[in-house]
């Protein structure tokens, strides 16, 4: 399992896609977006938050791109015909995702902290970190479930639809404070709002709201069941 | 264990008593696509260290068989059994490694690491040094497997499939898409690996490979296994050959409607007959005093396919 876990993460950081898109793209739009203009610098501790997000978000969808592929080329079938099980396979390839969200999470809040100056408490750093890092369980789940039943071109625009409506909506590029009512009850249902929510709780100071935790955890079921169906109907001709 | 060798005889079910003992034993499988019948009924052993070949069309069932004996797919009738027990079982305690059809380069690792993880799922691998050198690519290990040529990516495919020193190892149509040199470095590889004793069943629609490297063939034709014996035995079980003969300036007329004559072709101021019966043949163009450079042969294995798959077989 562990050497399935190696071997996964090895072949996701060798993908220039998804070094370019997964963690450069969020740090650099980051920068952009918090240093062009006035800014009164409460957002370049938010946006910070929003982008490694989003970051987050992008690498954990993108382990189900890596499924399609796999079984685009057969790698999955071949897999079959090996000692390992199934829930090996499955399992490994979720926690490639969980540790292929860490780069971004890292390099965002390491752009904030060395070049925009935010400055929090060693233990906010520590926490937004790991809640961001849990957090992204949700977004590799719904990853999963594009990459176990779509094919591998379909799963990329899905995902990149998932990614990019998810993010806007949830207020990761640009504050939730400047939508309009109605958007604003959109975007506190969304996985990822509540997903940055765990963040920005902590950088200011206090704990993540318990609706934040009840919505994201709606999610995780939701996402989750939607992975074991697709899992089940692909299964048969993978 | 003694009475482990299958029979190999020609239209006969291999019907292996001690089932334990056969590495690959179907009885009566069958597998349905909806209203297509996939595999229709396949009964068949394969005893351990034997190399055996299905042979088939495109669209015979070798693809299904080797899914179901794989344990891929789960038959719809019928039972298939590896080593004894079901092909799960056989797949997860690692006797059973594959080289799967339409299988593609597996991107951004290399030959080494793609084939040590595989051999490192296995309780019992070989060093990876060893089935990079059988597979024959051994100065290829540091390479990026997405991008080698064609017939390097088969042959990398093929060490995953013995990287696990399996028992058995099963190979569906490995040199599909390989050209005439890659795949006599392939077989020359299979040969090195089936010599350490262990079973090797491969699928092909090329007769001669069938016929140069597997000890036995199995015919596959809609579903079913039409044939199951050794390439002389096919050969001989169609019965007939090619009679040739010089014409020396005499005509045709007639040569087709002599005795046992099923074609006639001419090359030049030779004449080939096809016919079901040699002697008749040969006894009747006597008579006719059409014996000038006179040379029989037996059928060949592709008269011996085309009269045990046609639809509709005239020598059965």
């Amino acid at each position: 399992m562990f050497d399935y876990l190696r071997l996964e993460v090895r072949r996701t950081l060798r993908d220039v896609g998804f070094v370019i898109g997964g963690i450069a793209m969020p740090v650099l739009m980051y920068l952009l977006f918090t240093n062009l203009g006035a800014d009164d610098g409460s957002w370049k501790t938010g946006a910070m938050v929003g982008m490694a997000g989003y970051g987050a978000v992008g690498s954990a969808l993108n382990t189900g791109g890596g499924v399609a592929e796999d079984r685009a080329i057969g790698w999955l079938r071949q897999l079959r015909v090996t000692p390992m099980t199934p829930r090996q396979v499955v399992v490994g390839r979720a926690l490639t995702g969980s540790v292929t969200v860490l780069p971004a999470i890292v390099a965002v809040l390491a752009a904030g902290g060395l070049v925009n100056g935010v400055r929090l408490a060693a233990w906010q750093w520590a926490s937004i970190a790991v809640l961001l890092w849990l957090g992204s369980v949700p977004f590799t789940l719904l990853g999963l479930g594009n990459g176990y039943r779509l094919t591998g071109q379909t799963t990329g625009v899905a995902n990149m639809a998932c990614n990019l409506g998810l993010a806007v909506l949830g207020g990761l590029w640009f504050p939730v404070a400047l939508f309009p009512d109605w958007l604003r009850a959109i975007s506190a249902c969304t996985p990822t709002y509540r997903f940055a929510q765990l963040g920005t709780s902590v950088a200011e100071g206090h704990a993540p709201a318990l609706a934040a935790i009840a919505v994201l955890t709606l999610w995780l079921l939701a996402f989750g069941s939607y992975a074991v169906l697709s899992y089940r109907h692909g299964a048969g001709h993978n | 264990m003694r009475l482990c060798r299958a029979g190999a005889g020609i239209h006969t079910v291999v019907a292996m008593t001690q089932t334990e003992c056969a590495a690959v034993s179907f009885t009566g499988a069958v597998k349905n696509f909806g209203a297509v019948r996939a595999v229709d009924g396949v009964d068949l052993a394969v005893a351990p260290g034997e190399t055996v070949a299905l042979l088939g069309r495109n669209g015979a069932g070798k693809s299904t068989t080797i899914s179901l004996l794989l344990g891929l797919y789960e038959p719809d009738e019928g039972s298939v059994r590896l080593f004894g027990g079901p092909p799960e079982r056989a797949v997860r305690a690692g006797r059973v490694g594959a080289m799967l059809q339409e299988g593609r380069a597996v991107p951004r690792v290399t030959v080494r690491e793609l084939v040590t993880f595989v051999a490192g799922r296995y309780p019992a691998p070989m060093p990876v040094a060893e089935a990079l050198r059988l597979a024959g690519i051994a100065e290829l290990a540091e390479r990026r497997v997405d991008r080698l040529s064609g017939g390097q990516t088969q042959r990398v495919r093929f060490a995953v499939a013995l990287a696990g020193n399996p028992s058995l190892i099963v190979l569906d149509e490995p040199t599909a898409a390989l050209d005439v040199e890659a795949r006599h470095a392939f077989w020359a590889s299979m040969r090195s690996y089936a010599r350490l004793g262990h079973t090797v069943l491969f699928s092909t629609h090329h007769l001669q490979e069938a016929d140069a490297y597997a000890d036995r063939i199995l015919v596959v034709d809609r579903g079913r296994i039409v044939a199951d014996g050794t390439a002389e035995q096919l050969k001989r079980s169609v019965g007939g050959g090619l009679v040739a003969f010089d014409l020396a300036g005499r005509g045709t007329a007639g040569l087709e409607l002599l005795p046992g004559v099923r074609s006639l072709e001419v090359r030049g101021d030779r004449a080939r007959l096809r016919t079901d019966d040699p002697d008749a043949t040969v006894i009747a163009l006597a008579g006719l005093g059409a014996i000038r450079g006179l040379e029989v042969a037996p059928a060949s294995l592709d008269d011996a396919f085309l009269a045990l798959t046609a639809p509709l077989a005239e020598a059965a």
